[in-house]
């Protein structure tokens, strides 16, 4: 703190005193459940991914391809036209390599994380998980393909991909 | 303008369901210590006097929301006490069905001037104006917390 800085009125309390039990404290844990109503492109996108395909909506003002899909073209300011399938695979975007989960607590393994751009889609992109890769051998814009869960197994879920992992688009194959 | 898609069968409608699991950690702060602390070691309730305001806090606070003065002079209420309201609560806290309704009061403790929520029992019901009094846990198993009172039962 600053010499010059004023200390706030009140009476602190350190970590210590909370965790070692010199103050009385009250702890309960209460889970707040919800249910987001995906609306009907995000419900429709999460339908596809279970039939393993990635669906995206089509502006035909800008050409635009949106994935994940809008009902609404947020350039134009008009509703979307048609649903248009794209690729599986796209381009590393941006990545990291995170060592917190996504509610902030500490992960023994780290995860690699990216935005995807996909292929078929107009730039923008998904989240998601990659694999069969080393994090030192990333780069943006290296190309990568959806692994899938095995159909049974896959519920209309994001995670239906399992992560995306490198790929050599000339041979379609691991690269 | 392109007409915009709208879901027909309700069947056909999606939500994707979460979860956040969150908790808390509620400490005490000084007044609510020091009444705690009381409880726990000695089975006494202790509130806190504004002699401006002639009332009597409980739980206590450290300063009159009336006049805004602080307040120093503690004073022992209750054990015993009046019920002030009374109600049959068929559901639990997190809103869940409790198999046995629980008799819910707001308990005016003698010598204060505030209203203490606590069940009722040992009781085939209570009526506005019925005397009670407080039947604490034994002094090994207390931990500070308003669960520290078991519940209350006529006088």
């Amino acid at each position: 703190m600053r010499e010059r800085t004023t200390p706030l009125p009140g009476t602190p309390l350190s970590d210590a005193a909370v965790h070692q039990g010199k103050v009385l404290t009250l702890e309960w844990p209460s889970s707040l459940r919800y249910a987001w109503d995906t609306g009907v492109a995000v419900g429709r996108f999460l339908s596809e991914l279970k039939r393993g395909r990635i669906i995206g909506r089509r502006c035909h003002r800008c050409q635009r391809v949106l994935v994940p899909p809008r009902m609404f073209c947020e350039r134009c300011f008009h509703p979307t036209d048609a649903w248009q399938y794209v690729e599986d695979s796209g381009t590393i975007n941006t990545y990291s390599e995170s060592h917190i989960r996504w509610d902030a607590s500490r992960i023994e393994e780290p995860i690699l994380v990216a935005v995807i751009e996909i292929d078929g889609a107009s730039g923008g992109g998904l989240l998601h998980y990659l694999g069969e890769v080393r994090a030192e051998d990333l780069r943006i814009g290296m190309k990568v393909k959806a692994v899938w869960k095995p159909a049974e197994e896959r519920q209309g879920s994001i995670l239906d991909i399992r992560y995306f992992r490198p790929f050599d688009s000339a041979q379609d194959r691991p690269a | 303008m392109g007409s915009t898609e709208h879901v027909e069968r309700v069947t056909d409608l999606r939500a994707w369901p979460g979860d956040f699991p969150v908790s808390h950690l509620y400490t005490m702060g000084i007044a609510g210590e020091r009444f705690f602390r009381e409880l726990k070691d000695s089975g006494r309730f202790l509130g806190t006097r504004c002699a401006a305001c002639d009332h009597v806090y409980l739980p206590p606070s450290l300063f009159c929301p009336r006049c805004f003065a602080a307040l120093e002079e503690w004073k022992e209420v209750g054990p015993q006490g009046t019920v002030r309201a009374v109600t049959t609560a068929h559901r639990g806290v997190d809103g869940e069905t409790l198999e046995t309704p629980e008799t819910l009061a707001l308990i005016q403790l003698d010598g204060a001037d505030d209203l203490l929520v606590h069940r009722i029992e040992e009781s085939n019901g209570v009526s506005i104006g019925a005397r009670v009094e407080a039947v604490l846990k034994e002094a090994a198993q207390r931990q500070g917390s308003i669960l520290d009172v078991r519940y209350f039962r006529p006088v």
